[in-house]
């Protein structure tokens, strides 16, 4: 993206991090739209074969989480870790067969999500340590005050196609448009924490469900209209959220796939063109052998 | 049709014990509100003393206040399971402490951890301490009025407090309608979508008429002439039968119980009591004449609760 920033001057902090295992109850199941009992995989743990510019749904999953799930076992910094760690940041592996692998975070879920090339992600199970540089809280973008940067590294926002406009506007590239009736789970929650679940994108259920939201691929930059993310997550007419869609599959009712907050402000302040290739994959792991 | 409620069952009270909340807050006293400024949020739980049911949701400078007092429990679990199974309408009695003996009974429940809202007078309510004991008869989840027709869903209502709010089953076609203040688009709700709906509110996107100075009522940001504690909504395009989540044509009818908050995401709440297909269930919007739960009305439901202990 062709902006003025002030990212030379954030500093990067290492952090660490474990890949936590999936957790469930002794009573297994939870319940779909209509009532259907499901227990099904997909948050926690390394969740194999989704990967950036996949589909994100269409699989017997639940919250799907592509890639490995990383928490810290302190609480306390463990908020440090999710609320620090920004999208693009770089996460090695320090421990089990695939120590030295390379990844990169595609968003935050209360777990940091990390994507590794298939044949790294192998190699990785629960428990295995992991070290993140984190860095991007505090991205501002000095011909853009009215627009607010979350979650988003430095080199993600050089990677973005857009920028400055001649009228003064901020171009951004989406692969979706989102309407606000989509918004569920994670309204009103903070926008360094979590993602937002976008009900609507249900494949193969009814089309009192749909909001035509079934197409999105994990790592789709998207737009969330009248949404304000700057100082939590609510609903604003007028304003617009950029978002990158860091989960998938869901059967939980009021949940679904969900985008990571980037860029929120006036939608007067954004000039939105529609891309296709609009997607983390065009620009993340580029030159890795990235076999699924 | 909901798989939650077969007809024909009778419903079982469950004496439960509710702790009266204390307030917590993190090592930082500060929230930030919609526009990024800092407060200090107050009301949010515990004890709350001023606002009364029948006062407007913005009357005050609160976040989340509640008319009553947040009931918990020290243990996790059965604090899931006192806000899942207490319905509004059922009796309370303060068991310890200085108001040991006053009667109330519950206003709704709030999300999160789970708590019950317990109404009380408020000369009870000031009499009132943290960590008082208070029993609750809880009774009322799975139960199905006798003709309510099997596409509706009742939740989080008390058998006796049906009757003392404006919802009619029409002998003609079967069909359920509630009177309430006004109804509102799925896309205000806020924090509670996509919870359980037996143990969380909805928190309903409203902002304040003086903060909405910057509203633009053209884009559609709806500033509310008039909302009130226990006032019934409707929600469009909501079925709340299980978790709470978006569904065209459905409606979702509940009770506002506690007020507005400034964080972006919230708002005042509403406990939901009905939800079901939009041509069976119906809102029926009476503007400045609709009466929701009542103080006066609480009081004759903790009136017959004396009758039943």
């Amino acid at each position: 993206m062709r902006v003025g920033s002030n990212a030379t001057r954030l500093v990067s902090q290492v952090l660490a991090g474990e890949v936590w295992p999936a957790l469930a109850d002794r009573h297994g199941f939870r319940v779909g739209p209509d009532g259907q009992p499901f227990s099904l995989p997909g948050m926690g743990g390394v969740t194999l074969g989704v990967h950036c510019g996949d589909p994100a749904t269409g699989y017997a999953s639940d919250h799907l989480e592509p890639g490995a799930s990383v928490r810290h076992r302190d609480p306390d910094a463990n908020m440090a870790l999710q609320f620090l760690t920004c999208v693009g940041n770089q996460v090695r592996v320090e421990s089990g067969p695939a120590a030295g692998a390379v990844g990169h975070v595609i968003g935050q879920h209360a777990y940091v999500l990390v994507d590794f090339a298939g044949a790294d992600m192998g190699g990785i199970t629960t428990g295995d340590q992991v070290t993140v540089t984190a860095t991007g809280q505090g991205l501002a973008l000095a011909d853009h005050p009215a627009v607010t940067v979350k979650n988003c590294s430095p080199g993600l926002l050089a990677d973005l196609p857009g920028g400055t406009r001649d009228d003064g506007r901020l171009e951004v590239h989406v692969a979706a448009m989102v309407p606000a009736e989509a918004v569920g789970a994670g309204a009103g929650m903070v926008s360094e924490y979590a993602n937002t679940d976008l009900m609507g994108a249900y494949a193969g259920l009814g089309e009192d469900l749909s909001l035509g939201l079934e197409g999105l691929r994990i790592g789709d930059i998207v737009a969330l209209q009248d949404s304000d993310h700057r100082y939590g997550r609510g609903y604003r007419p007028g304003y617009l959220t950029i978002g990158v869609i860091s989960t998938g599959q869901c059967m939980l009712f009021g949940h679904g796939p969900g985008p990571s907050s980037l860029l929120s402000g006036p939608a007067g302040a954004f000039h939105v063109v529609r891309d296709p290739d609009a997607n983390l994959a065009s620009w993340l792991h580029q030159g890795q052998e990235w076999s699924r | 049709m909901s798989v939650a409620q077969p007809p024909g069952l009778r419903p079982v009270a469950v004496n439960l014990l509710g702790v009266v909340e204390h307030p917590e807050l993190g090592g930082t006293p500060y929230r930030v509100d919609g526009d990024g400024r800092s407060y200090v949020p107050t009301g949010d739980g515990g004890i709350v003393l001023g606002p009364r049911l029948g006062e407007s949701v913005f009357a005050w400078d609160a976040d989340h206040a509640a008319p009553g007092a947040c009931l918990v429990h020290p243990d996790q679990a059965a604090r899931h399971a006192l806000a899942a199974y207490s319905c509004i309408g059922n009796p309370v009695v303060v068991r310890t402490g200085h108001a040991a003996g006053a009667r109330g009974a519950v206003l709704g429940q709030r999300g999160e951890q789970g708590r019950v809202i317990a109404w009380l007078a408020p000369e009870d309510l000031a009499r009132l301490r943290p960590s008082d004991q208070v029993a609750v008869r809880a009774c009322g989840q799975g139960w199905r009025p006798p003709g309510f027709p099997a596409e509706v869903t009742l939740m989080n209502l008390d058998p006796a407090a049906l009757d003392v709010l404006p919802v009619t089953v029409a002998d003609l076609d079967g069909s359920v309608t509630a009177g309430v203040r006004t109804t509102l688009p799925s896309k205000l709700a806020g924090n509670g979508i996509g919870r359980p709906s037996v143990s969380w509110d909805l928190d309903l996107q409203l902002r304040p008429p003086a903060r909405a100075e910057g509203a633009d009522p053209a884009a559609g940001e709806p500033v509310p002439a008039e909302l009130v504690l226990g006032d019934l909504v409707a929600v469009s395009d909501l079925d709340v039968r299980y978790n709470m989540g978006y569904r065209r044509g459905w409606l979702t009818v509940g009770v506002v119980v506690h007020g507005a908050s400034p964080m972006p995401g919230h708002g005042p709440g509403i406990t939901p009591i009905l939800t079901g297909p939009g041509d069976v269930l119906r809102a029926r919007p009476d503007g400045a004449a609709h009466a929701g739960l009542t103080e006066h009305a609480l009081r004759r439901l903790t009136a017959a609760g004396v009758e039943l202990q």
